[in-house]
């Protein structure tokens, strides 16, 4: 193995578990989530000589990973229209887990819940972030302060209601 | 007293990070099978001027080890079985029955034909695949399931239409990872196309086929390889029945 396939290698045994979470974090289901991050590793690998100078090569993966499931998801939907195609409900996604917590997760926003994904499974800042997305630090820490409210205001909800 | 009462953003963001770190994922899929499917990534960018069948071959050769292809998904976002593979092999083909009884054929990789034929058949749809440039000689079109060569671009038949119901009414042409192209029989692109087109969709309409027609999908042509579905008289020699 030459030394670059080797420092590919190692990025990908370190990377793929948090990419893979940030990656669930947005399209709910795990499942998809592996088809997108597993391709999304392989276009890294044809480009790696790109990738490896980039300054978040795991945020790189993941936008690629989200990139691509939103161009199968293009095809896939003119072929059986779902809502909530790509979403999971929590009781599919374990045991012993906070179904309150991702119950919120699922309703926010897809953009809200890149963001969240970006900031708590790669630990990204908010500049990061917004060079990731091409979008503005303020959108980014506005997509941010949103979801955390929501998911508070709703987690207090869901709380107060459930007793 | 309500647990998430008084948290601060960075407890909230903390609880989410805990409670989806508990989420039982699928560890890494062999890094080679990745690097295997990047190279052939990599090769088919390299050689754009290559033939449709050349690329198609240097693809396969280089992503020899990498993808196995997935049999039958109850839909596109059904769960997979207990034990499943790891997500890397679903890449290559993937046949879902739909709702309403048609079968879709997403395919990403011009590889293994006898498995998807057999996955087809196995669903049954009478069908002979080749990814080959060379198609089946033992099957003969059947009348109206030919898109007609004149005039440019490809026309479909009212058949096509009913037996292919998808790419027929307009997905657009897709680039293939193994340099095959779709070229839905209208010649008319509905869409342009995805930023990051990896799959040819073939949606078939089995009830629409005669009793004694079938399903032929091959990839042929010169320059670009033309992955074009077609349908052809049954037979043992060509559709298996």
């Amino acid at each position: 193995m030459s030394n670059e396939q080797a420092e590919f290698a190692d990025f990908f045994q370190a990377s793929w578990e948090p990419c893979l979470r940030a990656v669930v974090a947005v399209v709910g289901s795990p499942q998809l989530a592996e088809d997108q991050v597993a391709e999304a590793f392989a276009k890294a690998w044809a480009s790696w000589r790109k990738v490896r100078r980039h300054p978040a090569p795991k945020a790189w993966v993941v936008r690629t990973a989200l990139n691509t499931g939103a161009s199968w998801w293009r095809r896939t939907s003119r072929e059986m229209p779902l809502a909530d195609h790509d979403l999971t409900a929590p009781g599919d996604l374990g045991d012993g887990l906070d179904a309150s917590l991702l119950t919120v997760l699922r309703r926010l926003p897809a953009r809200q819940r890149e963001v969240i994904a970006l900031r708590i499974f790669l630990d990204l800042d908010t500049d990061t972030i917004a060079r990731q997305l091409g979008i503005e630090a303020g959108t980014v820490r506005m997509h941010l302060s949103r979801g955390v409210t929501a998911m508070r205001r709703e987690l207090t909800t869901t709380n107060n209601h459930g007793g | 007293m309500n647990t998430y009462d008084g948290m601060s953003d960075t407890d909230v963001l903390s609880a989410v990070r805990d409670s989806l770190s508990g989420i039982p994922l699928a560890g890494p899929p062999d890094v080679e099978a990745i690097m295997a499917r990047g190279r052939a990534r990599r090769h088919r960018r390299l050689i754009p001027g290559v033939t449709g069948t050349a690329a198609v071959a240097a693809g396969a050769a280089l992503a020899v080890t990498a993808l196995v292809p997935a049999s039958h998904q109850a839909s596109p976002v059904a769960s997979h079985p207990a034990g499943r593979q790891p997500a890397v092999r679903l890449a290559a083909w993937t046949v879902t029955k739909l709702a309403d009884g048609n079968i879709s054929v997403t395919i990403r990789e011009l590889k293994d034909p006898a498995g998807l034929q057999s996955t087809l058949r196995a669903d049954g749809v009478p069908a002979s695949v080749t990814f080959a440039s060379q198609q089946n000689p033992e099957c003969r079109a059947y009348p109206g399931g030919t898109p007609s060569q004149a005039p440019q671009p490809l026309q479909a038949t009212a058949l096509l239409k009913r037996v292919f119901p998808k790419p027929y009414n307009g997905l657009p042409p897709l680039p293939h990872p193994g340099g095959a192209r779709m070229v839905p029989a209208t010649g008319r692109p509905a869409a342009p196309p995805s930023p990051s087109p990896d799959a040819t969709v073939i949606v078939i309409d089995p009830s629409a086929l005669p009793g004694n027609a079938g399903v032929q999908l091959g990839a042929s042509g010169d320059g670009d390889a033309i992955l074009t579905p077609r349908v052809v008289y049954v037979s043992p020699q060509c559709t298996g029945s």
